[in-house]
């Protein structure tokens, strides 16, 4: 089964929200709060991003890349990149995947490639 | 509503500070009692972000009343993260201005060190969205790193803009006897030299080591009180007058233009409209400079330069003392430090020092308009005050 990453449309406008919000960003509608959930692309490109040298304290790793993706259909989402020389612009694909791990859970989130 | 007045300040070092949260609150007190000439207060507010997480004390107005033996004078305390300190000193304003109480205490104090420094970060970063930013291991600096990527790209400041506004603010500090760091540092080290990438490493590229604030131990506290009560102690007439907050987005990655900080726009907005001043009108500022990006940024937004020209005026030396607008006298975040909760009371202590004349060899001259910035979060929750000496 692929994994996704959820938006949540609104029933009442059609706006989309990542992540989700209680009441719609839009149309400010609040006598239902109810959204449509909607898988997001994965698809897009480098909107900025950053390496990270000072870690969290449970990683494992040295270093984290970090960026901000516009994806096909303008919805903006926070991931990790795996990309050697990242650029400003450039086409990413994204995988839902482990991005953390604690004691207890494996939390899933999306990791980037160049496309 | 009633005018609003400074009446006391104190502050302790910015540092490593090795007593408890609650005596790191009770000094500064202490001290703007002393300063003040008060014995009572009819209320405490105290700021502080990490007490419960950090320092195992929740609670914490409670037991800093007990300490200093102000009871039974209502206490609370405030939480609003790294804006936490300017928060405080606007409920303060509200509680005087309303007619509720006639003298107020506002303490801003934080203990950061005693968790190790990863702890401290990973504290800080809890402000992130917990399922949308928080997970991938996003922490402050990293939201900082990318948008100062952005603002590279759009503006073109580069890492030397950067390394001046550390350059300039750790000069700064070397005045300032309760500043974290007192380094006299160079553009040659920290970016020039072949030592220079030793010495300045990148924490969340292209931010390097000296473009981030220390974690630092500190509290400050102000005494604020009615006109009336400022006629019966002799001390300068420095009145707050002007508050604005505002907030945005918590994701970074929802705002429609991630180099706008719209929320301190808005939060110097309201401030400015409320004094009765226009940013032209502001002799000396305290931005909250947590990352270097940060000081030219909201130099920006609050309206002392256009957007996109703050690097512009940082080069040619305007917010330097001395320049058209002095920008961080104290040493900012950077170079004085950043006790989260305490910040935004001590940027308000520079300023009511600076106003009253009492800043010493970083006195910025005839300072009569006094403004502060508190920026809470990654900008998603920012308040602005404004003070004037009468």
């Amino acid at each position: 089964m692929e994994l996704n990453i959820y938006a949540y449309k609104c029933k009442r406008c059609g706006e989309l929200h990542y992540p989700y919000k209680t009441i719609c960003k839009k149309c400010g509608e609040n006598d239902h709060n109810e959204f449509d959930i909607v898988p997001l692309p994965k698809k897009g490109k480098l909107l900025t991003f950053t390496t990270l040298y000072t870690l969290p304290s449970d990683y494992e790793v040295v270093t984290l890349a970090l960026g901000i993706v516009e994806l096909e259909d303008g919805n903006r989402i926070t991931g990790q990149l795996d990309i050697k020389n990242p650029k400003i612009g450039m086409k990413v694909d994204g995988k839902v995947e482990v991005v953390r791990k604690d004691l207890y859970k494996k939390h899933l989130g999306m990791i980037f490639y160049k496309a | 509503m009633r005018e609003v007045y400074v009446a006391g300040i104190g502050i302790t070092s910015f540092s490593r500070l090795e007593y408890p949260l609650v005596e790191i609150a009770a000094y500064p007190g202490l001290m703007a009692l002393r300063d003040s000439g008060l014995k009572k207060v009819d209320h405490l507010y105290v700021a502080n972000m990490g007490g419960g997480r950090i320092n195992g004390q929740t609670g914490l107005a409670s037991a800093v009343v007990d300490h200093m033996s102000l009871t039974p004078a209502g206490a609370e305390t405030i939480e609003n993260g790294p804006a936490s300190g300017a928060s405080a000193i606007k409920q303060g304003y509200m509680a005087i201005a309303s007619g509720m109480h006639d003298v107020v205490m506002v303490i801003g104090a934080e203990r950061m060190r005693e968790a190790n420094p990863l702890e401290a970060t990973d504290f800080v970063a809890t402000l992130t969205h917990p399922q949308a930013e928080y997970i991938y291991g996003v922490t402050l600096p990293a939201l900082a790193g990318m948008f100062t990527r952005l603002y590279m790209e759009k503006y073109g400041v580069t890492a030397r803009h950067l390394a001046m506004v550390a350059v300039k603010n750790h000069k700064n500090a070397m005045d300032n006897f309760y500043a974290h760091l007192h380094e006299d540092i160079t553009i040659e080290g920290i970016l020039d030299s072949p030592e220079a990438s030793t010495n300045n490493p990148y924490v969340a590229d292209p931010l390097r080591f000296y473009d981030v604030c220390p974690v630092s131990d500190g509290g400050a506290c102000l005494i604020l009180a009615t006109a009336e009560v400022m006629k019966k102690i002799n001390k300068p007439m420095i009145r707050l007058a002007g508050i604005g907050q505002a907030t945005d987005t918590h994701c970074v990655h929802e705002r429609k233009d991630p180099t706008e900080l719209l929320a301190v726009r808005e939060a110097a907005r309201q401030s400015f409209k409320m004094a009765g001043v226009k940013p032209s009108d502001v002799s000396v500022a305290e931005l909250h400079d947590a990352f270097t990006i940060l000081e030219i940024a909201e130099s920006e937004e609050v309206g002392f330069f256009k957007k996109g020209e703050g690097h512009l005026a940082l080069e040619r030396g305007e917010t330097q003392i001395g320049g058209k607008i002095p920008i961080n006298p104290s040493g900012g975040l950077k170079a004085k430090g950043h006790p989260v909760g305490a910040t935004g009371v001590g940027q308000a202590h520079e300023i009511v020092l600076q106003l009253r004349g009492e800043a010493g060899k970083r006195q910025v001259k005839n300072a009569k308009v006094g403004f502060t910035c508190n920026f809470g979060g990654f900008g998603n929750n920012v308040v602005c005050l404004t003070f004037i000496k009468e």
